[in-house]
């Protein structure tokens, strides 16, 4: 009995070994990895980053963001805009969608009309409320808005008032341009089963583990480089560095603490800024921190430069501003605040907080940020102020955020569109307290008049004159402990050329890469 | 035996209908909107609200869980908060790659842990049998996560003989990682279980009669320890086994196996509550099912306990 035992677990474990030998042939696609899975591959529909960055691979744009961040024609070969900044002309030539029909300005009408159709319920109608008529056709009270086709290939679209970026906004992924009769006749399923005219195609999406893409055969922007692209998904970062080392990756994400192991490796690590700020919003509608001298006195009581270095291994800029150095018009300038643990106990004694305080700081589950959290809670120490951490997980973190139930919260904020007024305006008008960003609940009447005048400016330089001047009203406010803006580093496989990072997210659709 | 397994499944209803409602409950009282996690970063209220009204949360409470019964009662789980999808459709998608999973690992876990625990239980080598419990005591106490991406160290990236993670569209080069990692803690509990058990059966007074009726040593050890030692080990398995079911969420996450576990632990992330019921009602009723057939094979394992099923 026992010898039989034996011999089946033998003869188990070397069949095991026998169907393992094998594979081993070199992929000629593209081989990717997402850590999170797409939820809706409908552009109105995708919110989340892994949804956005596959739709905008199906689905083309009126123009599209290139990797620098600068705008391109996508759909719309030219275009041309009022002088009084309002109107908008697009000529639209050349499109395909994936099931071969052409794409015609009527599509381009009736797929923009659709993402701000109140029936559609889409979370990103936002993105074209400078549209004329917009806000009145998504709240119900009235059946359409200023986005109409001339002819087969010309749009011309109206805005309310005048929008400098209202280009980047056409070229977010929830602008996407869907096939009306697709969109139609699927309903709901749009979102598993997509027909864009995007330079890939949808062939299979095996839920939790792989989405594969093909090229658009009726696109001529796929035409050279790589038939097709197959997108992996592994929650696990060791996991997705193990599928890079053996081979089946061709781009890979290194985690900050990896950095150190990779450089040695002898392997391409592409190093980029990211459009992205993170920071602990102060609850200004709540004492102490409606009082700005507590606000700054925080600012002063932590070594960021410090924690930059050690917790972060150098992989991130500290943020002497709110705006990233990319969409500056003007360098970073330097620290307002510099750490000075004896300056913030006077400031918080001039304050009426001689002893200091009790303060909870919330943060999403994750690792990584408890780890930068626990030295905030030191620094605060010495200041005399008692710091609890409180963690939750997202969607409860979100909601007790946007209630303005904790005193503070560590966050980060990413652009969606490469421009200054896409932080500060979400970020910092009263306007968008709350769920529209400005989660600290700032309010100052200068920032929200100097904003508003901003977005209608279309010379850039004199654009960016005003957002630093409301930049500089912020970061003296001190609505939030600014911390730093990441360093995305990247390496990538031996085969793959062409490839950079993008700036936005959705900028970098591949076609211009290849495989040796 | 058949009014047995009538009224065990006719328990199936109240128990059921416990999970249901309690599930229901605690999706609402734990903090977090589901419609948060469906508008991104920014949004307004309008939209919070128009989504709330599409997707029936703007109701009250008791109408939403008398309408939610009805529909369970008529197999509608819904569809994902999140993705839109038939709750039902995605379960039928994640299932049959749980269960490979899980069937894999209780295969490797009983054929690795009875011949592990009949080697150290018949004490003929007694060093073998002692090196192997020393096994099965760091098999019980290792941690999945570290076992995992130890196999994916020396599988996939020294030996290169086995992908490091995917489902590779079911092929078994795919599972044999995941499988193994899986089956590591129950293998070693069914190896110490059965040792003990062939122990304890080895001084049983039948053994002894066997034995001084002439009987082999191999009929000894087969017909009649074996058979003893076997009745915790279906215990065991079954448990497991029903538990694996309902997927394990380290090892998928590990090896990016598309199982039910993620499944479910996305599911609460996100709050998509249609999923996390569906899901959670679909795990209980196979627990039930497993159990079950647990009961109903000690009766041929053991003929004195069919004889109690009986005479209920």
């Amino acid at each position: 009995m026992i010898r039989r035992l034996l011999s089946i677990a033998v003869s188990l474990i070397s069949a095991l070994l026998i169907v393992s030998c094998g594979g081993g042939e070199v992929s000629p696609v593209l081989r990717l990895a997402l850590q999170t899975e797409p939820t809706n591959l409908d552009p109105a529909l995708a919110v989340d980053y892994s949804s956005g960055w596959v739709s905008s691979l199906i689905h083309s744009n009126v123009v599209r963001f290139e990797p620098d961040g600068s705008i391109a024609p996508d759909l719309a070969r030219s275009w041309s805009v009022s002088a009084d900044g309002l109107e908008y002309v697009f000529h639209v030539t050349g499109g395909m969608f994936s099931d071969g029909r052409p794409v015609t300005a009527i599509d381009v009408e009736r797929s923009l009309t659709r993402l701000v159709d109140p029936s559609t319920a889409s979370p990103r109608w936002w993105v074209l409320e400078p549209v004329a008529g917009a806000s009145d056709f998504h709240a119900g009270r009235s059946g359409g808005c200023s986005i109409k086709a001339r002819d087969d290939s010309t749009l011309v679209i109206r805005l309310g008032s005048p929008a400098s970026h209202f280009l980047s906004l056409l070229a977010m992924p929830a602008a996407g341009i869907v096939s009306p009769a697709a969109a139609d006749s699927l309903g709901r399923d749009y979102g598993r089963t997509p027909t864009g005219s995007g330079p890939w195609r949808l062939v299979s999406w095996t839920s939790g583990d792989e989405i594969v893409l093909e090229r658009n055969p009726f696109s001529c922007e796929a035409a050279a480089g790589i038939p097709g692209i197959n997108i992996r998904l592994i929650p696990e970062s060791m996991t997705r560095i193990a599928e890079f080392e053996v081979g089946n990756l061709d781009i890979l994400e290194i985690p900050p603490a990896e950095l150190e192991l990779w450089r040695s490796a002898g392997v391409r690590l592409l190093r980029s800024q990211e459009l992205r700020i993170v920071y602990i919003g102060l609850n200004t509608e709540k004492a102490p921190f409606d009082d700005p001298r507590v606000r700054r006195a925080l600012n002063m009581a932590v070594d960021i430069d410090l924690v930059i270095g050690r917790l972060l291994f150098g992989a991130a800029e500290r943020a002497t501003g709110v705006v990233p150095a990319g969409l500056r018009g003007s360098p970073l300038p330097g620290p307002l605040y510099r750490y000075d643990p004896e300056g913030a106990v006077r400031l918080l004694e001039e304050a009426g907080y001689p002893d200091g305080f009790t303060m909870e700081i919330w943060q999403r589950e994750n690792p990584e940020s408890g780890r930068i959290l626990e030295s905030m809670q030191g620094f605060l120490a010495r200041a005399g102020i008692e710091v609890k951490l409180v963690t939750r997980e997202w969607s409860a973190f979100k909601q007790a955020v946007d209630m303005g139930t904790p005193d503070a919260f560590y966050l980060d904020w990413f652009a969606d569109y490469p421009e200054a007024g896409n932080f500060l305006v979400p970020l910092f008008h009263s306007e968008s307290r709350g769920g529209g960003g400005n989660r600290a609940g700032f309010s100052d009447a200068a920032v929200d008049s100097i904003l508003d005048a901003a977005s209608a400016v279309s010379d850039p330089a004199a654009r960016w004159e005003l957002y630093a001047e409301a930049e500089g009203r912020v970061l003296e406010a001190a609505p939030w402990i600014f911390l730093w803006f990441p360093v995305r580093y990247e390496v990538v496989s031996h085969r793959l050329e062409g490839y950079e990072i993008p700036v936005i997210f959705n900028g970098q659709r591949f076609t211009g890469v290849s495989l040796r | 035996m058949g009014r047995f397994i009538a009224r065990r499944l006719l328990l199936l209803i109240p128990i059921l209908f416990g999970v249901v409602t309690v599930t229901f409950i605690i999706m609402y009282v734990i903090p977090g909107d589901p419609v948060l996690s469906l508008v991104g970063e920014r949004y307004d209220e309008e939209t919070l609200d128009r989504l709330r009204g599409e997707l029936g949360l703007d109701r009250p409470l008791a109408l939403r869980y008398i309408d939610y019964l009805g529909r369970v009662a008529r197999f509608d789980f819904g569809r994902s908060f999140v993705t839109g999808r038939p709750v039902l459709d995605t379960i039928q998608e994640r299932f049959p790659r749980t269960l490979a999973l899980a069937g894999a690992a209780m295969l490797i876990a009983v054929a690795g842990g009875l011949a592990a625990g009949a080697v150290a239980g018949s004490g003929r080598v007694p060093w073998v049998g002692k090196g192997l419990m020393a096994l099965t005591l760091v098999g019980v106490s290792i941690p999945v996560f570290w076992l995992g991406l130890l196999l994916i160290h020396l599988f996939a990236i020294k030996l290169e003989i086995l992908p490091p993670s995917g489902y590779g569209g079911g092929s078994i080069r795919y599972l044999i990682l995941p499988a193994l990692t899986l089956s590591f803690a129950s293998m070693a509990t069914v190896a110490r279980v059965t040792r003990a058990g062939f122990l304890e059966a080895g001084s049983e007074d039948f053994v002894r009669t066997a034995r001084a009726k002439g009987l082999g040593e191999r009929a000894v050890m087969g017909k009649h320890v074996f058979r003893n030692a076997l009745i915790p080990v279906v215990t065991i398995v079954g448990t497991d086994f029903g538990s694996y079911l309902g997927g394990s969420v380290l090892t998928e996450s590990i090896f990016g196996w598309p199982g039910l576990g993620r499944l479910i632990v996305q599911s609460i992330l996100r709050r998509d509550f249609p999923v996390i019921q569906g899901a959670v009602l679909f795990m209980a009723i196979l627990f039930v099912l497993v159990n079950l057939i647990v009961d109903i094979s000690y009766g041929f394992i053991d003929p004195r306990i069919r004889g109690e099923g009986a005479k209920e």
